[in-house]
């Protein structure tokens, strides 16, 4: 006779559960698979040669390309970045080296967390009442500072992640040869840190390249082709929302295919991280 | 005898004096910004917050513009009677709560079996590492590209297939009723009539949102189930635990984890915005019906923020941005102190 006597009733739970276990993940990636293939599938159809090439029309049956919306993202992009990468990773940095100080490292580490938090239709709130109210007009800045009031948390928090996993043996041995804290910081840690840090980075990029939201009332959209910040400012995801929602066909088709450039663009980015991450673990730090 | 740097003492003390003084800035602009919203939204919102105080709360009405009407005045004589604008925000915060509460009824039990199953069978078959690449991808679409999906092929499937065969099949089953007849208010008069099957709906918004943050809680109660030392499952496969059964404990041991990643989960629901503007249907009255049109706190902003002329239309969506803010805070902050070390990942979830 066996030891343990084993309880039918227990063992066809388990079976039943395992499956639904199962059944719960092929579930989840069908879902998620089957949004994905539609966005691929009719955004394929529907994007041509004149996507990138023209801007948009104004005649909603023939309504061109999404060339503006294009740039109007990529300068986005770039503006939001000049100000929330530099910012974001010396808050990680005074976060990870200066982080035994007796006052501001607690309140700062919580508030980060709690920024990364804020909806981002509020951030558009905000961007508005500060930017856009004050200067008169919606415009490229106003929405390139929402953006980056989302990025500089993201990277603040990834970065000091990043800063403290190198270890403390070598921020001593840059003192014991004489360097100063800056020294240490900018010579030994950061480039011992750079590859990950460059991840977190990354990361915050390819969430911003997919906000609508902080842009509906800063940079508000355009259909002209612009680099000026300083008026009405294009962009894919606002268009596409604009678009979508919109009565005509034509347009909608447009919208379909801009969301495939915006996955595509996100898609690398995800697997770039994907790459650094692996060449930065194998390679001894 | 060389001294093994060379720059002289003077420069030293200059580049910690400016890289301390930028770090320090930096984090202080951080304390700066969360203040700056905080402030702004509170200061904009005043002149809506004085006029209605906790009625705002407590009022589910939301007319931006004045009503004409007929009405007797004290003598008995027939007037005009102006009614002015008015605002609660009661509707939306209805809507956001019952489709947020609505994703994770869908969403939770499915992201714990399939992050039970990442952790315990995955593993072994080798697809851990593309099933948490693709979850992890699948995290990083955009809120606007499921709005699309939603409203294109969600809403009519719901509309067309759905929600017919569920009227057919619940319609005239006694008590049930109230699913598919709503109550309208046309000039003073309470209409009932069948609601109108559009598809874009509180159920499609909160199918949308459940879509939305399956990826997000899958991923973080993995981590968490991860994180559930070996001994413990080990010790309960000794003491004869089916496969179930030590899931059930792993799932107890971790379960402090599990609702914070639960907790995110509903933090990125509440405050999305895009998805659900694009299938909810944009009616700010409270129904109790899934399949009649809701509209979410942040649906609201994105549809009237930019038209809002008016000063107190103007202010009311204003308080509307500030609730919206002071709750997912709230779950946030409630989310990240039962994460113990959710880092990085946590910090870029939203």
């Amino acid at each position: 006779m066996p030891l343990v006597r084993k309880n039918p009733w227990k063992t066809l739970q388990s079976r039943v559960m395992f499956a639904a276990c199962a059944a719960c993940t092929v579930l989840i990636i069908g879902v998620l698979g089957l949004v994905t293939v539609y966005l691929f599938s009719i955004g394929f159809g529907a994007t041509s040669w004149e996507f990138f090439a023209a801007d948009p029309t104004g005649n909603a049956l023939d309504p061109g390309g999404m060339r503006n919306a294009v740039v109007g993202t990529l300068i986005l992009i770039g503006l939001a970045s000049l100000i929330g990468i530099p910012l974001g990773l010396l808050a990680g940095v005074y976060l990870s080296e200066y982080g035994t100080e007796r006052l501001l490292p607690g309140p700062v580490r919580f508030v980060t967390d709690v920024l990364a938090g804020v909806p981002s239709i509020v951030v558009g709130i905000l961007g508005y009442e500060l930017l856009v109210v004050p200067l008169g007009n919606y415009s490229g800045w106003a929405g390139a500072g929402a953006l980056a009031f989302i990025m500089v948390p993201i990277v603040a928090r990834t970065s000091e992640e990043m800063f403290r996993l190198v270890p403390d043996s070598y921020r001593q041995a840059s003192a014991a040869l004489g360097a100063t804290r800056s020294q240490t910081i900018l010579r030994v840690v950061a480039p011992a840190a750079a590859g990950t840090v460059v991840t977190g980075i990354m990361l915050a990029i390819a969430r911003i390249a997919g906000e609508t939201a902080p842009l509906l009332f800063t940079a508000l959209g355009s259909r002209f082709l612009t680099t000026n910040p300083s008026e009405p400012f294009p962009s894919l995801t606002v268009q596409v929302y604009t678009y979508a929602t919109g009565p005509y066909p034509a347009q909608r088709e447009l919208a379909w295919a801009g969301i495939l450039v915006l996955i595509s663009i996100i898609f690398v980015v995800n697997v770039s991280i994907r790459l650094v991450t692996l060449r930065v673990r194998r390679s001894p730090a | 005898m060389t001294t093994a740097v060379q720059s002289s003492p003077r420069t030293f003390g200059r580049g910690d004096a400016v890289l301390g003084l930028a770090a320090r800035g930096s984090a202080l602009c951080i304390l700066g910004m969360l203040a700056a919203l905080a402030l702004v939204l509170l200061a904009a919102a005043l002149p809506s917050i004085r006029t209605f105080g906790v009625g705002f709360l407590l009022s589910t009405d939301w007319r931006p513009n004045e009503i004409v009407g007929a009405g007797l005045d004290a003598a008995g004589n027939e007037v005009e009677v102006v009614s002015p604008p008015s605002f609660g925000g009661l509707a939306v915060i209805y809507g956001t709560v019952v489709s947020s509460a609505l994703a994770l009824v869908v969403a939770v039990p499915l992201s714990l079996g399939a992050a039970l199953f990442l952790v315990r069978v995955a593993p072994r078959l080798r697809l851990a590492g593309v099933l948490s690449f693709l979850v992890e991808f699948l995290a990083a679409i955009p809120s606007i590209a499921f709005g699309i999906w939603g409203l294109f092929v969600l809403a009519p499937f719901l509309q067309h297939v759905v929600e017919p065969g569920l009227k057919s099949l619940l319609g005239d089953v006694p008590g049930l009723g109230w699913l598919f007849t709503g109550t309208l208010n046309i000039a003073g008069e309470v209409v009932t009539r069948p609601i109108p099957l559009t598809g874009r709906d509180m159920l499609c918004g909160g199918l949308i949102l459940a879509i939305m943050v399956l990826p997000i809680i899958t991923a973080v109660s993995r981590d968490v189930l991860r994180a559930v030392p070996r001994m413990q499952i080990e010790g309960t496969l000794a003491l004869g635990a089916t496969w179930w059964q030590s899931c059930a404990a792993m799932l107890r041991y971790g379960r402090a984890g599990l609702f914070g990643a639960i907790m995110l989960g509903l933090a990125r629901a509440a405050g999305e915005t895009m998805a659900v503007t694009m299938v909810i249907g944009n009616n700010n009255q409270i129904e109790p019906s899934p399949f009649a049109p809701a509209q979410t706190m942040s649906s609201l902003l994105a549809n009237e923020f930019a038209e809002a002329s008016d000063g107190l239309h103007r202010a009311a969506l204003l308080e509307v941005a500030l609730i919206l803010l002071v709750m997912s805070l709230a779950i946030n902050i409630l989310a990240r102190s039962l994460i113990v070390g959710g880092g990085p990942r946590a910090a870029a979830a939203h």
